[in-house]
């Protein structure tokens, strides 16, 4: 079954990737995102014909609890954000829960003493 | 646990079967949670390489779609955005890592021509033409970095569940089987200590009523004789007629 990717995020944000030609998208502006981001993410992740939902990291503040719980641990479809952060969101915390130590820790101090 | 259960060779039994069970698959789930984790391992640096390289890609297309809006406006660079007629789409097929089905996606229509774009090569700049070349590298790498980290979630999963397996039979059941164990045989051996208790003592008792039996018997005859020795004899008269 063939689906489709979707962004979620404001209409900065989303506008490069209609560039390349996503066309499921949901444009929240910055100063309505406490408000309306929850729908838009949950719409996306309630479709059925995506497969992949982009979003940027920042965003990821503006979700209610529940909603980011959602998005970090969703698989059909997987959330994938990008931006400021090494990514991985609460995949850091799902490692350290279930390997016993923080793998992503020592490749941070890493990166950080090659700078 | 060790209480609840009644101390039969029977029980005991069942308990040995269900230890050996146990210990058996504790031994295949500890092997099955390691070889996870050394698959996780393998996974996990692909994802560092997919994110590093992600986010090269998204700092490159954010400047270049800057560069376009700066240039060409935000309007222009936005009804470019709204013609594209070609849109990427993905397909998913799974494989089995030790159990856990991960997604392989691949991806059709994300690299395009300028021709397939839609929009017209008239209207807009060569700007724009690569704002929409760099994000649809972008989408390329988000297509990967999916890929890997579905299987990261759904492997961490795993993992978690088989730990939870894993601690549950090491400290919870197996002890509490052991215990069951235990406590059976003790009881077990208890009450054979006081079968053989019990027989020597009626072993004991049987000997001593035989004792008394005997003792008796020979009192019996022993006054028996006695009686009859004290008996006179009945064939003589009375002396002297």
């Amino acid at each position: 079954m063939s689906q489709e990717i979707a962004v979620v995020g404001s209409p900065e944000f989303t506008t490069g990737f209609r560039l390349a030609g996503v066309r499921r998208f949901e444009n929240v502006p910055d100063d309505e995102k406490e408000s309306e981001l929850d729908d838009a993410v949950t719409t996306a992740l309630d479709d059925e014909d995506v497969g992949i939902v982009v979003m940027h990291d920042d965003d990821l503040d503006h979700l209610s609890r529940n909603v980011r719980q959602n998005v970090e641990t969703s698989v059909e479809p997987v959330v994938v954000t990008i931006g400021s952060g090494t990514g991985g969101g609460g995949l850091r915390d799902q490692i350290k829960r279930a390997i016993g130590i923080d793998l992503m820790e020592e490749d941070e101090e890493e990166d950080s003493d090659s700078e | 646990m060790a209480k609840d259960v009644k101390p039969t060779r029977k029980n005991l039994m069942e308990i040995e079967d269900r230890i050996e069970l146990s210990e058996r698959g504790h031994g295949t789930l500890e092997k099955k949670r390691d070889g996870l984790i050394m698959e996780f391992m393998d996974i996990l640096d692909k994802a560092q390489d997919v994110r590093g390289d992600l986010a090269d890609d998204y700092d490159q297309a954010q400047r270049k779609i800057n560069m376009a809006r700066a240039m060409e406006g935000d309007v222009a660079v936005r009804g470019a955005a709204a013609a594209l007629q070609e849109h990427p789409e993905i397909t998913t097929e799974s494989k089995n890592i030790m159990g856990v089905v991960v997604p392989q996606i691949e991806s059709s229509r994300v690299s395009k021509d300028l021709s397939e774009r839609g929009y017209g090569i008239m209207g807009t700049s060569a700007r724009i033409d690569e704002a929409a070349e760099a994000y649809e590298d972008l989408l390329e790498s988000i297509i990967l970095a999916a890929e890997v980290e579905t299987a990261m979630k759904k492997m961490l999963r795993e993992i978690e569940t088989t730990k939870r397996r894993v601690n549950a039979l090491e400290f919870k059941l197996l002890p509490d089987l052991y215990d069951s164990q235990e406590y059976i045989e003790q009881k077990l051996e208890e009450q054979e200590r006081e079968e053989t208790f019990r027989l020597k003592k009626i072993k004991e008792k049987k000997e001593q009523e035989e004792k008394e039996a005997r003792e008796a018997e020979a009192d019996e005859d022993d006054i028996e004789i006695d009686e009859a020795d004290m008996e006179p004899p009945a064939t003589g008269g009375v002396p002297g007629n």
